[in-house]
Formats: structure tokens, sequence, C-alpha cells
């Protein structure tokens, strides 16, 4: 999809999710009614045949509205696991429902106190009354309010598959996690032998484990998303009043210091906006790349938004620290969304095991000190005599800098 | 660049087994130390192999030599980034500042004088600043006066880069002394060889002399080579400015990720006195893994800036937010290199010619990054414009 219809998608969803207010929360039936949860499901299936990059659209909108909503454990999570899992008659017709917004399943891919987030978090064994499932995940979003809960578990045989279970089902356990950030709800689910039959055990359609890797990057990539958003949110706020409140009988928004503490977050915003577009783009694509990107976007966009938000709260002043003006709803979800899904250090973790990788491979720099003065005639096409002038003391190009506009002053 | 298209994909073969077999060898060492001359003589010899092959003036317009789209651009830096080839710092104000300057603003003879001519190696220099106009340019008080069909030219230039090997000068001067201060400022080219002309060089921080003075004494110019009309000087340098920003971000952006980012793990990676690798250090791991998304940020940042401006008007703050992370993020990357390198990187006395900004001397790289932060703008005068013309704060009190 181009570039008009995202314009067009966010207009709707700005529309939609400013009628519910800043961290409202919309009707989910009136977002199904809209099309948002059957975005990425097959059109056969009564989807809309869209990818990933409509879903972001979306997820930027919930974060810069705050929203309390479960797209993340329905959409990003569960019809994204959905749709990756082998054709089959209930899983079809799962989907299918949940295109329309029914269903409401949700995915526990990860545990959320394993920051290395590489193993599943269920284990499926064989025992005389049938197949045992057994495991927990912490922190799975939405899982209060599933419909149907799809965990990642290793079968018997050691390969991972995705258990569909009743959130009701006897041994298992959903208990919601109460957290400071008042417009996500997650949850704890556990499995103490809990009776799963056959068909129940669902496999990938691809190779499981670059499949799983593909499903934690895009739930990384979602929350960035929505860190990006909530940040654009923050920083025209934080425009808005720079602009209106006025000390010193100026408006606060014309003294430098509020100033570029108002530049800063634009820069930073800039760059996060740059890193999740790449890393939307490469998911949308299926780029096998894409799981670099998706954690220089999570740990970027997930920090800045910390940031930004951090710098709103200090540039509304005493405003900004009162409950009223809701500044804490985005800093709490910034800071939970920095957590979810691997923190900003466990993704630079991933980034610099390249580097221990490659560093044996990598190319010198030729930097000679202090000789090491050869003819030029050694050079491919240097023609030059060698020179009667002083040497040069130190070697800097200099004149390689762009004359940017500041040169020619602001005013 | 794993779903580069074909035509992309050939492109950069073809890049490579260029850069494979014109790339000079060893000219890290054979420029480190040399004269003047030999230096000057390398820079030319390079822009001519480069102008051989139509990678000299890429983002020039077809018709004079140009015409590269903007994604085949990106290839060709990061391939002469990769291959460590030598950079163009000599002809870089005459390929990005005077060409966009004369294909923005000039008259159709002042392009067919110069354009042709800067691909035969015409050097120019910008003479912008002074003594008493450093952020607030405008109020320059060199002066350009009228007589007959020529003007006369006094005053006095500061941080001209490069100026001792320029053959043009692109000039700003007060023409009407009565008028507010940007309306009374016009756009000349001078020649450099013109009488009463004196150029010094002055002492850097780094130890080298690259910025220059420039005085002017009784300075005679032809009206012919007024750019734009008299008194719409102002104008001109603010559009034109803009116009090659993006271009200049786009190497420099490609140079730190290619190669600045590349050397960086290497410094990480070489053993201690200890034996120890900082690299193994899991703090390092994490800075460097900050910096190579920082840099994944400026590239796209510049990408997207370039073809901001290919399809319209850039945002008008686009390329102070480039300007101003490129400086930050390249005296970060170099202050870091200065530390893991440890004390052996401070024997490090000099720095190949002709090589970029981050060279791998990174104490010399994290001195020299101060000629990033404070020329073309300071940092706070970016932020100031980043903030009245990006977000549209109000403007500062103007003083007198």
């Amino acid at each position: 999809m181009d570039a008009e219809i995202h314009d067009e998608l966010r207009a709707v969803a700005r529309d939609l999710l400013g009628k519910a207010g800043p961290a409202g929360r919309p009707d989910w039936q009136l977002l199904a009614g809209a099309g948002w949860p059957g975005l990425e499901v097959p059109g056969a299936l009564d989807g809309a045949d869209a990818t990933f990059a409509e879903t972001a659209v979306i997820l930027a909108e919930l974060g810069r509205a705050a929203a309390r909503s479960p797209y993340l454990g329905i959409v990003v999570l569960g019809i994204g696991t959905l749709t990756q899992l082998e054709p089959a008659p209930d899983r079809d017709k799962l989907l299918r429902e949940a295109a329309t917004g029914a269903g409401a399943p949700v995915a526990a891919l990860a545990d959320g106190d394993d920051e290395s987030g590489t193993s599943a978090p269920f284990r499926i064994e064989r025992s005389a009354r049938g197949l045992r499932l057994h495991g927990r995940a912490a922190f799975v979003p939405d899982a209060a309010q599933a419909g149907r809960l799809l965990l990642l578990a290793l079968d018997p045989g050691g390969v991972p598959v995705i258990a569909n279970v009743e959130p009701h089902a006897p041994g298992l356990g959903v208990a919601a996690q109460p957290v400071l950030d008042a417009t996500r709800r997650l949850a704890l689910v556990t499995a103490d032998n809990v009776e799963v039959r056959q068909t129940s055990v669902w496999r990938f359609a691809g190779d499981p484990q670059g499949t799983i890797r593909r499903l934690l990057d895009r739930a990384a990539v979602a929350v960035a998303c929505d860190s990006l958003g909530l940040s654009e949110a923050m920083l025209a706020a934080t425009v808005a009043y720079a602009k209106v409140r006025e000390q010193f009988g100026r408006p606060i928004g014309s003294f430098q210091a509020v100033k570029h503490a108002c530049a800063d977050m634009l820069v930073q915003v800039s760059v996060a906006r740059e890193l999740v577009a790449q890393a939307v783009s490469q998911l949308a694509e299926n780029d096998p790349h894409a799981t670099v990107a998706a954690s220089m976007a999570k740990s970027h966009a997930c920090g800045t938004a910390v940031d930004v938000v951090g710098k709103a709260m200090q540039l509304h002043g005493g405003m900004g620290y009162t409950w009223e003006s809701g500044v804490h709803v985005y800093l709490k979800r910034a800071a939970l969304n920095r957590s979810l899904f691997g923190s900003p250090a466990a993704h630079r973790r991933r980034l610099a095991g390249r580097y221990l990788a490659q560093s044996t491979v990598l190319a010198k720099p030729t930097v000679i000190a202090r000789s090491g003065q050869l003819p030029a005639a050694r050079l491919a096409f240097a023609s030059s005599p060698a020179g009667t002038s002083p040497t040069r003391t130190t070697e800097c190009p200099s004149s390689s800098r762009p004359n940017t506009s500041g040169q020619i002053s602001q005013h | 660049m794993s779903s580069e298209p074909r035509d992309l994909e050939e492109f950069r073969a073809a890049v490579r087994d260029w850069c494979r077999t014109h790339v000079p060898r060893g000219w890290r060492q054979a420029q480190t130390g040399v004269s003047d001359e030999e230096y000057v003589s390398f820079q030319k010899a390079w822009f001519h192999e480069l102008r051989q092959a139509g990678f000299a003036v890429p983002h020039w317009p077809k018709q004079w030599g140009g015409g590269m789209p903007v994604a085949g651009q990106v290839v060709l830096y990061s391939e002469l980034a990769a291959h460590d080839a030598p950079r163009l710092v000599l002809a870089f104000v005459a390929i990005h500042h005077a060409a966009a300057t004369l294909l923005a603003a000039g008259t159709d003879e002042q392009r067919r004088r110069h354009l042709p001519a800067i691909l035969d190696g015409e050097i120019w220099v910008q003479g912008f600043s002074e003594p008493g106009a450093g952020s607030d340019l405008a109020s320059l008080k060199t002066t350009a006066r009228r007589d007959g069909d020529r003007y006369v030219v006094n005053g006095q230039k500061l941080w001209a880069s490069g100026a001792t090997h320029a053959d043009w000068c692109l000039l700003l001067a007060r023409t009407g002394p009565a008028a507010p201060k940007r309306r009374g400022i016009s756009y000349f080219l001078l020649d450099m060889r013109t009488p009463g002309i004196d150029v010094r060089p002055i002492r850097q921080a780094t130890g080298e002399s690259h910025f220059c003075e420039i005085f002017l004494n009784d300075v005679v110019v032809p009206a012919t080579q007024l750019v734009g009309p008299e008194n719409g000087g102002w104008r001109v340098a603010q559009q034109t400015l803009g116009a090659e920003r993006g271009m200049t971000m786009l190497e420099l952006a490609e140079r730190l990720g290619q190669a600045g980012f590349r050397w960086l793990v290497e410094s990480c990676a070489r053993p201690g006195p200890g034996g120890r690798r900082p690299l193994d250090d899991g703090l390092v791991q994490d800075r460097l893994a900050v910096f190579e998304t920082e840099i994944a940020g400026l590239r796209a940042l510049c990408r997207r800036l370039v073809d901001d401006h290919e399809a319209g008007p850039p945002g008008p703050a686009g390329a102070s937010i480039v300007k101003l992370y490129y400086s930050e993020l390249l005296q970060r990357m170099t202050d870091f290199g200065t530390e893991v390198a440890g004390l052996a990187a401070h024997t490090e006395l000099r720095k190949p010619v002709s090589s970029g900004w981050e060279s791998g001397a990174w104490v010399l790289d994290f001195v020299g990054s101060w000629e990033w932060t404070i020329p073309g703008g300071t940092s706070e005068i970016q932020r100031t414009i980043i903030a009245e013309r990006g977000l549209g704060l109000p403007r500062e009190p103007i003083g007198s």
C-alpha cells in the first residue's frame, strides 16, 4: 500500500481514537468495524490482505492516544501468530472470526521475566492420559481478556508449536498483574498439567525458529511504533504549551533553554521515526535482516520515548507533574514499553553479538603515525613531483563541511 | 539492502569493481605527512579519476554531467567509503556550494563559464564569515561599492577553508549600507587572482592551518559577477545553501557508517597491553550498539532529506536536524574512540590528508570534531533554527 492509503488510515484512526479522548478506551466493536483486527488476515478469510506496514500505522496512533486497547495482545500477538500457522479448519475458523473482531485470541510467545527471550515459555509432555501442558509466561499483554490463548510450547519432540487452549481450562491460571501504567493490561499465564487435545496443537507453516524470531521482532517493533506515537504526541503537547504559557512577560517557548530542549526532542523523535520506519518496512517485506532493524528500532524508539516524555513533564512545569495533566500516563506507558519485549540493553546485546562474530575479519585502518612517507609515484595515478614546501603539521581535511543555514543567522 | 532492485545491484557491483582497480593502494600511508603541493595534486588527480568514471558530480543535473538518481548516489557513496577511497576535500565547495549557487541563481553565462571549469578542477572557497559576523552572519561589514560597471570590495573574511588553494570565492558583501542588515547584502563570484586579495592561514586546534583569513583591499569585481539581484544576496545564500546540504550529508553519513563505525569496532577488538580487548567488555559492546543504531538513523534521515528535496521543498528544519545530529554523533564517536584506544592513540601525531572525519587516529579526529559543531552554524544556532522553523516556537527578541 502506498503513502496515500497510510495517510488516510492514519487520519481515520486519529479521528476514531480522538473521540475516546487521551488514555481513553475506544470501543473494540468500533475498531473492529473499521477493519483493524483483520488488516493482516488473508482475503480468503475475510481479512484485508494488508501487511504489518498498515498495522504499524494503527499502532503509532494507539500510542499517540495512549489508548486502552487490547490491540497489542489480540492483533499483534494473537492474529499475528495465527497467520503464521499451518492452515487447518479450526485455525481458519478462529482467524476468520478474529478478523471481524470476535474470539479475542491472545498469544503468549515469551515470558516477560526472561530477558533472553529465546526459549518457549511452555512445554507439552506426553502422559498416560494424553498430552499435558506445563509452564509459565509473565507479563503477557491482554491475556486476562483473551477468549482464546495461544501458548508457544515445545512439543514432546522439542519442536515449537502453538497450544490452543481455553482460558478457563482446568490447571490453567491467568492472573492479572496490575502495573502502574493504567493503559495496558498484563497477566501471568501459568499451566500446570493442562490437558491438551492433539487437534489443539498447531504447527507453524514455516521454519518454527525463524517464524518465532519474526513474531517476537514484530512484537518489539509494534511496541516501538507505540512509543514513537506517544513521543510525537508529547512533543506536540509540549510545543503547544510552550507557545502559550507565559512567564517573565514572554511565552516560555521563546527562552533558549526551553527552545533547545524542544529541538532535542524533535531530533530524537526524527531519528526514532526513521529507525521504526526501516524496521516496519523490512518486517512487512519479510526481509531476513529485519531482526537487526527491529532491535535498533526497539532500543532507540523506546529509550527515546522515556526521554521525550520526561522532558515533556519537565517543560510543563508544575502543571506537568499533576495527575490532571495526564503527562504521567504517557511517562508510565513509555517506561513500560521500554521493558516490554526486550529492554534496550537486551536488544543492544543482540546487535553487539554481530561485532564479536565479525571483528576478526574487519579490515584494519592503515593509520601511520610518524613516518610512512611513501613516494607519491607509488600511487596508481599520482603525478606530482615531490613537494618542496614545508610538510603539513597535521593532516585533517577541513573544507569538506557543508555550510548549513545557521551560518546565516536565525534572525 | 537485501531487497535492492536489480539495476542498483548491478551498479553496486560495477562501483565495487571500479573501486578495486582505482582506489590507490596505500594512499593513507602515502598521504600522511605530505607537502601542500602533494596533497593538492593528489586531490586533483583523484577528482579526475572520479570524473572519468562519472562519479565526481553525480548530484548535478544531467546536462552538466550528473543526473544520477539518489538511490544510485547512496550506493556510490557507501561503496567508496567501504573501499576506503580518498574523499574529495579540495573540490568540496566547488562541486556542492558553488555549483548549487550557479544552478539556482547564476546566469547562463556564469554557469557556462564555471560549471565545466569546476569539472576541470577549478577550486572554490566560501567567503561568508567575518570577525564580527559569525553566528550573526547578516551583520557582516565587508563592503562592495558600486562604481560604474564594477564593484570595489573592502573588508575581511574569516574561516575560509582552503582559501590558499582557491581559484574563486563565493563572496557576501554589503552593497546597501543604509538598508536593514539582511536586505543590503549581495552575492558575488570573486576571482582569487584579483589584485588586493591577501590570504593568511590560521592555525587550528588540530595544529593544521586550513582555515584562512582573506583580506580584501580595494578589490575590483565586475558587475557581471553579481549572482542574483543587487542587495538580494541573502536570499540567494539561503536558497542555495539548502540545495546542497542533503547531498553533502548523504556522503558523510555513508562514510560514518561504512568506514567510521567499522574502525571503531576494529579499535575495540585490538588487545590492550594486558591482552584484554575492550570489545569483550559488555559496556563497550553496549556503546557500540548505540553508535551503530544512531548511524543507521542518521543515514535514513539523510536519504529522507534528499528524497524530500527531490519531491519538493523540504521541511524547514530537516537540514539543521541532520547537521546537528551528524556533528554531535561524530563528536561522541570520536570521543569514545579516543577513550577505548587509550594512551597509544595519543602517539598518533598525524592523520592522512584526504581521509574522512573519522580516520581512526581518534584523538585528532576528536579534536577535529569541533570543526563540525562550531562552523556552518553552531549546534546552538541549529537548535534555535530547529525550534523556530521546525516547531514554530516564538523567536528570540532581536537585539539592536
